[in-house]
């Protein structure tokens, strides 16, 4: 360190990048702070590299199983290192691009690589360097869960990790066979990924598929995985596993039966835990609830004045998810409020979310569930996509869309989709969410047709007509 | 004469200047505070640094600063870094500087 700076961050993801870029612009000094790779989960070993594998898997898929009528199906060879090598090239270039190049460019913004430790609330020690600064962020993200199973810590295991760029955890060879444990957004990603590649995939969930969602969701979502030769088992408890590097096996109790599962590797995505345990929180005099989250006021404060928090590491409080996009928001705010006095809060009552399996899923706002948690009075119609032209042309109406709105004034509270485009349609939900739209703006509003976005439309005049009477244009 | 109070060296970091009619307007916007001797602006360190009464707080130096703004395009920002006494003996401290 040259200077002292303005700003801590421990972290460099999301989260810890908006708050360096907006706490720049502010006038201050910024250090950050990473121990493992510039650029955090998103950008190394999350959403980013993720989402260019799945794509790369959906051409195999379709080009095997077209949709269509008249075309024959074609296989398409799958080299799975060159895969993994260019999808490692995509990450270094975005990291390059959106993260290193951008520290760089900004003066007075330094990257220091090392393990972060609080020595007192205004020092952190970093690989036994001490820096002091006048405000303090944690922004250290999370990490896959590991759960208490028998015999788990004596097998070799996969997490989320083996999507990453650079370290040792990374895979690059394919499986033939692969067991997914956790029924949850990242399991259900990565499980269809390597089913698509070619791996024998079984995908063992405590409860069913995508708990928190709309059932539907998780119901519609398996229902795909089975057709596509992916085994779901539900309602799941592992008793043991055993296993070395060639194979695992899993001890897997049902309601309905017990059974022994097999296969060549075992991929752990059973949630994230926040990166808490290495900060020494307490010599900073920073609270942190029983799992490790570091408990922050609706301002992102922690329980010292000059430290914030943010990103991964504050869990679900005041509405947050674990988000790439939430994180940088958070980050943004932060900067304001420790250094522009701005006094803002982070409001979490319209983020869009989105799975990315097909067929995808996407929601916003409030479940069926969550409405009548809370007490709200309100009304729930779930429209399947055959009713959307688009979805018929294209012969994709695996699907629906499921919107939940006040009864008081039909206020739209919440809108949750299953189908083709649904992570960019959830986009004019969302839109919507924020103004406060009701049912008759998303009908009343001019929707080009036929796309998948008309499901909105469609879906909201089910909720006072029989959408299966309606004309082109949904009018 | 009667006695002044001692003076204190205020270091602000400043963010959103981008030229010298940005300087111009930060130290301008800076010296109309009340109790406010004499203000210095370094534009690529993105700091002033203020030689003002003690009672000077660094909250109404920051709202001057983002109250300096014009009307479109730059926003500026301001935040108390530190302070400390100034040197009576020394004739100007508003550009000396020094961390």
């Amino acid at each position: 360190m040259t200077t002292e700076p303005d700003f801590l961050i421990v972290g460099s993801g999301s989260t810890a990048f908006a708050a360096a870029i907006a706490a720049h612009d502010l006038g201050a000094r910024v250090a950050m702070v990473e121990r493992r790779t510039l650029g955090g989960t998103c950008a190394n070993r999350g959403c980013l590299p993720s989402k260019n594998l799945i794509e790369a898997a959906r051409i195999v898929h379709e080009a095997a199983h077209p949709r269509y009528d008249g075309l024959y199906p074609a296989s398409v060879g799958v080299d799975f290192g060159r895969l993994v090598a260019q999808k490692d090239a995509v990450v270094h270039a975005y990291r390059a691009k959106k993260y290193a190049a951008v520290a760089d460019a900004l003066d007075g913004v330094e990257v220091v690589t090392g393990t972060a430790r609080f020595l007192d609330p205004e020092t952190v020690e970093v690989d036994g360097t001490p820096i002091r600064a006048g405000q303090i962020l944690v922004a250290s993200g999370s990490r896959p869960t590991i759960p208490p199973i028998p015999g788990l810590e004596s097998v070799p295991y996969l997490t989320s990790d083996l999507l990453d760029a650079d370290e040792a955890g990374r895979l690059t060879e394919l499986p033939a066979s692969l067991i997914v444990l956790g029924g949850g957004y990242i399991a259900a990603e990565l499980a269809q990924l390597f089913a698509r590649l070619g791996s024998t995939v079984t995908v063992v969930a405590r409860s069913e598929l995508l708990r928190g969602y709309e059932p539907e969701l998780g119901r519609l979502l398996a229902a795909a995985f089975r057709s596509e030769g992916i085994e779901v088992i539900e309602g799941a408890r592992v008793e043991r596993v055993t296993g070395d590097a060639r194979s695992v096996a899993l001890a897997v109790e049902t309601p309905q039966s017990g059974q022994i599962l097999r296969a060549e590797r075992l991929l752990v995505a059973t949630g994230r835990r926040p990166n808490t345990d290495d900060l020494d929180l307490e010599a900073a005099g920073v609270a942190t609830d029983p799992a490790g989250f570091v408990v922050v006021d609706a301002g992102l404060r922690t329980s010292q004045p000059h430290i914030w928090a943010a990103g991964d590491v504050i869990g679900r409080q005041h509405g947050s998810q674990m988000a790439t996009p939430v994180g940088a928001r958070q980050g943004r705010i932060v900067a304001e409020n420790a250094f522009a006095g701005a006094g803002r809060r982070f409001d979490g009552s319209v983020i869009p979310r989105a799975v990315f399996t097909d067929p995808p899923i996407a929601t916003v706002g409030l479940t069926e569930a969550e409405a009548r948690a809370r007490h709200l009075p309100a009304v729930v119609a779930t429209t399947p996509l055959e009713h959307v032209p688009r979805a018929g042309a294209i012969h994709r109406t695996d699907g629906l869309v499921k919107i939940v709105a006040s009864t008081l004034d039909e206020r739209v509270l919440g809108v949750h989709i299953v189908g083709e485009g649904a992570p960019e349609v959830i986009h004019e939900a969302a839109m919507g969410l924020r103004f406060r739209a009701k049912l008759d703006d998303f009908v009343d509003l001019i929707h080009v047709y036929p796309t998948m976005a008309e499901a909105l439309k469609i879906g909201s005049q089910a909720f006072s007509r029989d959408v299966s009477k309606l004309s082109c244009c949904a009018e | 004469m009667p006695e002044q109070p001692p003076l204190v060296l205020i270091d602000l970091g400043v963010g959103g200047m981008t030229c010298d009619d940005c300087v111009v307007r930060v130290e301008t916007a800076l010296e109309a505070v009340p109790g406010v001797e004499s203000a210095a602006v370094d534009l690529a360190a993105r700091r002033a640094l203020v030689r003002a009464r003690p009672d000077v707080a660094g909250t109404a130096l920051a709202a001057a600063v983002r109250a300096a703004g014009p009307p479109a395009g730059h926003r500026y920002n301001a935040f108390e870094r530190a302070r400390r006494p100034v040197d009576p003996t020394q004739a100007s401290g508003a550009a000396e500087g020094g961390r």
